[in-house]
């Protein structure tokens, strides 16, 4: 403070204050600068330049192909017929601008006859609204004035309409003289002008991605409010929401705001964001069923589509490890927070499909999903938990109401204590020996459980004596029986490892250790009528003769697992039946009473009654029937939402090393369910029961997804996949195809089929592909043959059997109707109208069947050859007269790699020989399906 | 080793008393403490034991959320003007016990300057500064865009903005409708009252402690004990369920923290007489409920008898105004005794009357 720079009056020294006003005064300067740039400088404005550079680049290489297709020389003739043409043109300047002046002088009267009509038309309203009112107020004097001036403007204005009209006659008229006069001119003009089209075209796409002052203009900060050319891009979804919880708000998804050709063909192979979407035919593209317009990015892939702030506020998620280290290092990637719904990784965005796709079996496309759906039905996830749209399917496990009279009580209790013990490919998941409970104090306790169980199944177990008797067979014949027959498009095979691991077959259980499970009667009489052991079974009938099931019965009693015979299960352990019995009492009473209460019990209810609580408490009635647990829930929680559960509601223990996140928990949990309790001090009754199914990974994954799936959005009714009556009518009929398995040998339309993994080599010798069959087969041929096959055997070369299922009315119906449906055919057809030769018809066709050889493989009713393809006397009560006129003419785009040849060419519709029906494909075609209909009304 | 023991010490029981105690001892050896020489050596110590803390990554977390950054300041600020003024009245004290007249009095320092352009000129100054302050502030830490409110699932903790947290530690300790209105309103009505309350007219203009000795120790207490020590805790220390996290303390969600409270009825009752409740409302609660008058109507009376400064105040303020000074006092005492009494006996109320939603 020096007093000597300061005024009277003044504290400071005002240029000091100058000074610090100077420095503030470009500290806030820079401060607004800094505000216009950190709002002006956006990620995505980067993205969209790089665009327009990736644009420009496809259109010089699209200009440089359009160019090569111009013929050079043409176009250097056309032009110098253009310098010609002008000459000529211009010889005639003189008498142009004659017509073009008296042309203008016509238009000037067109112009001004216009204007006179307006005026006039005004006036002729004007005056007719005053004369009406003055004869509505019955107005004596002034209506004949009024009458009288309007007739005069009517006139006037008749007269002026017809003027125009002459007017535009002599132009029109003036017009073509003067096109005529240059007509050389233009018609070259037009010749050049439809070579080089394509190439204008580019040009002007080209132009527009130019950087002229004007885009420089309309980008500028500040005033780039206006009409920028680049700019955020939207798609607003209305009928997919996202949830704010107090409302439903349509989504708004701005990806493509980076995303810029997302919908465009031809930039697959650009790098991300600019790359096209793998599947346009399939989504996003304009005519694919999923059109971005309509269903926006976010509906399938989750993620924060409205957020464009920069890559992590979209909350991306990376597929991998390697693809998550790439994101850091390009876009400083981080996991997101405060999200509801991040990305789904890109191999689980099928998880979004069954939000809107539901009510069927599986979905057409998701592979992953549909293997997901797979997984769980394989495991049986839904018997223990709820799923809705699931509640349709039969219990996993086999009924126990009979068990007795199956198994030995020492094999049933070391097979429930492990069961991969006895079968390492069983589905039948472990309860005991894992990681929560392996204690000796927990496993005296289970062990216990495990004895009560068998007394109460034994207990309850109705008796049962197998219907035949075992009289020896040759297992290695039995062995080539169960490969060839069709056993292993539900059952893996001990012995047939190769083949069961193509089929992956998982309907019925995986086929070992028979030998130390069953008796031979039991097995001969179960492949034989499976029905008298268990009424409800879903096993059908191969409609083995008496040989073949001793065969068969001989083959599976060589499969013996040594190991597990030998097995003694430990003694019950009374003391320890009594503490669970009491612990269990103990959750309304005190120790001391429970225990009195437990005393005074007999030995025999003791049992029964541990026996009974051990099955409620491990949910063994999820799974299998038990006399006794009619009207049980299901023992697990409800997966219908889990895909929407908070990641909060899940327990993690103390697993620090399982991702934090809801994919994350599921595929560890399926992997290990009981890891939770590791390293937490609990209670025998309060551990973790969900059993341990063994799964791998990649099994986990794939119902990871399937559960993720599984989602509680609230959707507009407008945006879900409502099926139509025939869509719910055919997801019916699937669902017991399903049942039944159907699915493990016959593909349908392009779906499963799991044991064509066996026939690779040559696919003809599987069972047949089941192609839009409701309008291949008649409607009561297919009721008839799903009752009892044995009655038309239609490919006589195939092994492999079409068993005879335990179907009730209800499920043929649902199975023929569903088909039908699908293949939106009608009920019934009428065949005979269809063959009504006309005259000479069919003896030309029988030159033309002959000509083709048909017998060759057709041989049946023809030749004794064997053959090699169906019966034709029997197609027209099988086959729709459509179908056959279908087959015949392209049967390679409906079975790719059937032995029926394409006779009319790759589209069907060459003819074959010109020689027949003047060489007329159509006209053979229906010619050859009037021939097979006859064959088969004899 | 020493983080753990700096996280037992940062708890509230053990903290708040020696929060108290340093205020205490400021408070009695401020000379010492407003010296420049002890403003510089806090300052040269304090900056690597603050580095120290910011290398931790627990505490680094919390403190560098973007919410977290102006309280860390505020609370650097408050130290500052707290040094500061205690500074400044060591040095006019010590003045004033010499004869002297307080810095601010002195002819220089009385003469009178144009208010334009000494005071407008420089208001402009930090009117441009603070708004530059302001906006690099909101492009360097972005305003934090959360999830869509859900009204089902509230965040844990569920914490009140920064200048409530003192408020909302309170109700750890005391009923809502306590904690929530009739505290905070005292606080406003308190503070409206001051001027009639305290009529001394020492002090006016410049800096003291000596001249103004009780009305300087009761409000700095409430304030830096009773307000920013409790703001500090809240922001920093309580964080999943509300429970107690040190500084350097992972914040675990699944923490669980021992506490079963028990009211001075059940302590007399039950565990003192052992014959029971009674039914009676008011015979069940009446320990607490005479405690309650004793508290607030017997202590002003003995304290205007018994000591000596209650004497004095009594004499200068006259009996209404001295009652309403006390009770305004004790109200305010009656925090931290209630936090001692939570602490030491696990008490949760000493009138409980949740029947009539009164708990005190």
């Amino acid at each position: 403070m020096s007093e000597n720079n300061k005024e009277p009056g003044m504290a400071y020294s005002m240029p000091k204050l100058h000074k610090v006003m100077a420095i503030l005064s470009f500290i806030f300067f820079v401060t607004t600068i800094w505000v216009f740039m950190d709002d002006y400088m956006r990620p995505w404005k980067g993205y969209q330049i790089e665009a327009l550079k990736i644009k420009r680049r496809h259109l010089e290489t699209q200009i440089k192909e359009a160019s090569k297709n111009i013929d050079a020389k043409k176009l250097a003739e056309l032009e110098a017929k253009l310098a010609k043409s002008e000459e000529i043109v211009a010889s005639r300047k003189e008498e142009i601008h004659k017509v073009e002046k008296e042309r203008s002088k016509i238009v000037t009267k067109i112009q001004e006859q216009t204007i006179i009509n307006g005026v006039l038309n005004g006036q002729v309203g004007a005056k007719n609204f005053n004369f009406e009112t003055a004869e509505a107020h019955h107005d004596s004097k002034k209506v004949p004035k009024l009458y009288k001036s309007l007739s005069e403007l009517k006139a006037a204005f008749v007269k002026g309409k017809d003027d125009l009209k002459l007017y535009q006659a002599q132009e029109k008229e003036v017009h073509a003289r003067l096109d005529a006069l240059k007509v050389e001119v233009t018609s070259t003009e037009k010749e050049i002008k439809d070579i080089k089209n394509t190439l204008d075209l580019l040009a002007t796409a080209k132009k527009q991605t130019d950087i002229t002052p004007v885009f420089a203009l309309r980008n500028l900060p500040f005033i780039d409010f206006m009409d920028p050319t680049i700019k955020i891009h939207q798609i607003v979804v209305n009928n997919v929401t996202d949830d704010r919880y107090f409302r439903q708000v349509p989504k708004v998804d701005r990806c493509i705001t980076c995303h810029t050709f997302i919908d465009q063909p031809g930039y697959e192979k650009e790098e991300n964001p600019f790359r096209t979407h793998p599947r346009l035919d399939e989504m996003v593209g304009l005519e694919s069923k999923h059109p971005m317009k309509q269903i926006g990015c976010t509906s399938c892939h989750g993620g924060e589509g409205h957020r464009v702030n920069d890559f992590n506020s979209a909350a991306h998620m990376p597929d991998s490890e390697k693809q998550e280290k790439d994101w850091i290092a390009k876009y400083n990637w981080h996991e997101p927070h405060k999200v509801p719904q991040p990305m789904l990784p890109k191999s689980q965005t099928e998880a979004s499909c069954l939000k809107c796709h539901q009510g069927v079996e599986l979905i057409p496309g998701a592979s992953a999903l549909n293997d997901g759906r797979m997984g769980i039905e394989k495991y049986g996830c839904n018997a223990c938990h709820k799923i809705e749209g699931w509640e349709h399917k039969r219990k996993t496990g086999p009924s126990l109401e009979k068990i007795a009279g199956k198994v030995s009580k020492e094999w049933f209790k070391s097979w429930v204590w492990e069961p991969k013990a006895f079968n390492k490919h069983t589905k039948m998941p472990a309860f005991f020996r894992q990681s929560n409970n392996s204690k000796p104090e927990f496993v005296r306790l289970n062990l216990a459980e495990v004895n009560a169980i068998a007394e109460y199944v034994w207990d309850k177990s109705k008796p049962y004596t197998p219907n035949e008797k075992y009289g020896g067979g040759n297992a290695e014949v039995g062995k080539e029986l169960i490969g060839s027959i069709g056993c292993m498009g539900c059952h893996g095979v001990d012995g047939l490892e190769d083949n069961s691991k193509k089929v992956k077959a998982y309907a019925g259980p995986w086929l070992s250790g028979l030998g130390s499970k069953v008796s031979p009667d039991w097995i001969k009489s179960w492949i034989k009528k499976p029905w008298h052991y268990q009424e409800d079974t879903i096993m059908p009938s191969l409609r083995l003769t008496d040989g073949e099931a001793n065969d068969i019965t001989a083959y599976l009693m060589t499969l013996k697992n040594k190991q597990f015979e030998e097995l003694k299960f430990a003694p019950f352990d009374l003391a320890a039946r009594d503490e669970l019995l009491a612990d269990y009492l103990s959750a309304f009473d005190t120790m001391a009473n429970s225990k009195a209460k437990v005393a005074k019990m007999t030995d025999r209810e003791k049992t029964l009654d541990l026996g009974k609580r051990s099955i409620g408490k491990y949910g063994c009635y999820s799974c299998h029937n038990i006399e006794g647990f009619d009207g049980y829930a299901p023992i697990g929680p409800e997966l219908t939402k889990e895909g929407s559960k908070p990641i909060t509601q899940f327990g993690f223990g103390i697993q620090h090393d399982v991702p934090h996140t809801r994919d994350g928990w599921i595929t560890a949990h399926l992997q290990n369910p009981r890891r939770w309790d590791i390293g937490i001090d609990k209670v025998f009754r309060d551990l973790q029961k969900m059993p341990n199914f063994y799964m791998s990974e990649s099994e986990a994954k794939k119902i990871t997804v399937a559960l993720l799936a599984q989602v509680s959005d609230p959707l507009p009714l407008a945006g879900v996949k409502r099926l139509t009556a025939s869509e719910s009518l055919m997801a019916d009929g699937m669902k017991v195809v399903n049942k039944y398995g159907c699915v493990g040998c016959h593909q349908i339309d392009g779906l499963r089929g799991d044991i064509l993994g066996m026939y690779m080599d040559d696919i003809n010798q599987g069972p047949p592909r089941l192609v839009e069959q409701g309008h291949r087969t008649q409607t009561d041929w297919l009721y008839h043959f799903l009752g009892d096959p044995s009655t038309q055997k239609i490919r006589p070369w195939l092994t492999v059997r079409m068993p005879t299922f335990n179907l009730s009315t209800a499920e043929k119906n649902a199975i023929v109707n569903g088909f039908q449906q699908g293949a939106k055919e009608a009920t019934f057809v009428e065949t005979a109208e269809v063959v009504k030769w006309a005259p000479g018809e069919r003896e030309e066709t029988l030159k033309l069947f002959t000509a083709l050889n048909c017998i060759q493989c057709h041989t049946q009713g023809f030749n004794n050859e064997t053959p090699l393809a169906p019966d034709l006397r029997k197609a027209g009560k099988r086959l729709r007269p459509t179908w056959i006129a279908k087959w015949i003419s392209n049967p390679q785009a409906i079975m790719p790699g059937t032995t029926m040849p394409n006779f009319f060419g790759d589209n069907g519709k060459e003819p074959i020989e010109a020689g027949y029906f003047g060489g007329d494909a159509e006209k053979q075609i229906n010619g050859l399906t009037k021939y097979i209909i006859e064959l088969g009304a004899k | 080793m020493l983080k753990a023991l700096i996280n037992q010490l940062a708890d509230p029981i053990i903290s708040f008393p020696i929060a108290t105690l340093a205020f205490w001892w400021m408070i009695k050896y401020y000379r010492f403490f407003g010296s420049k020489k002890f403003g510089m050596w806090a300052l040269i110590v304090s900056i690597p034991v603050v580095a120290w803390f910011f290398a931790d990554p627990n505490f680094y977390l919390i403190i560098k959320t973007p919410d977290n950054v102006p309280i860390g300041i505020l609370l650097i600020l408050v130290c500052f003007f707290t040094w500061f003024s205690l500074h400044k009245a060591a040095v006019n004290d010590e003045r004033i016990e010499q004869g002297l007249v307080p810095i601010e009095a002195l002819p220089e320092n009385r003469e009178k300057v144009w208010s334009w352009p000494n005071l407008v000129y420089t208001e402009l100054f930090a009117i441009i500064a603070c708004t530059a302050f302001l906006v690099i502030w909101a492009i360097i830490f972005k305003a934090p865009l959360e999830e869509p409110a859900n009204p089902t699932w509230a965040p844990n903790p569920a914490k009140a903005p920064w200048y409530f947290l003192g408020l909302q530690e309170m109700l750890v300790y005391f009923d809502p409708w306590m904690a929530g209105v009739v505290l905070p309103g005292l606080v406003v009505a308190g503070l409206i009252a001051i001027p009639y309350i305290d009529t001394n007219p020492k002090g006016n203009g410049y800096f003291t402690f000596m001249e103004r000795k009780w009305a300087i120790i009761s409000f700095l207490y409430g304030w830096l004990v009773l307000w920013v020590y409790l703001i500090i805790v809240g922001v920093f220390f309580r964080g999943p369920n509300w429970t107690f996290y040190g500084p350097f303390e992972y914040w675990d969600l699944h923490k669980v923290v021992a506490e079963y409270n028990i009211n001075l009825s059940e302590f007399i009752w039950i565990k003192g007489l052992g014959i029971g409740m009674p039914k009676n409302l008011i015979l069940r609660e009446i320990f607490g409920i005479l405690l309650t008058f004793a508290y607030v109507g017997i202590i002003p009376v003995w304290v205007a008898k018994a000591t000596k400064i209650g004497r004095k105040f009594y004499e200068d303020m006259g009996s209404i105004r001295y009652y309403i000074f006390m009770f305004l006092f004790i109200t305010m005492m009656s925090l931290p005794i209630k936090m001692v009494l939570r602490w030491l006996f696990s008490l949760k109320y000493i009138v409980a009357l949740p029947e009539w939603e009164l708990n005190l």
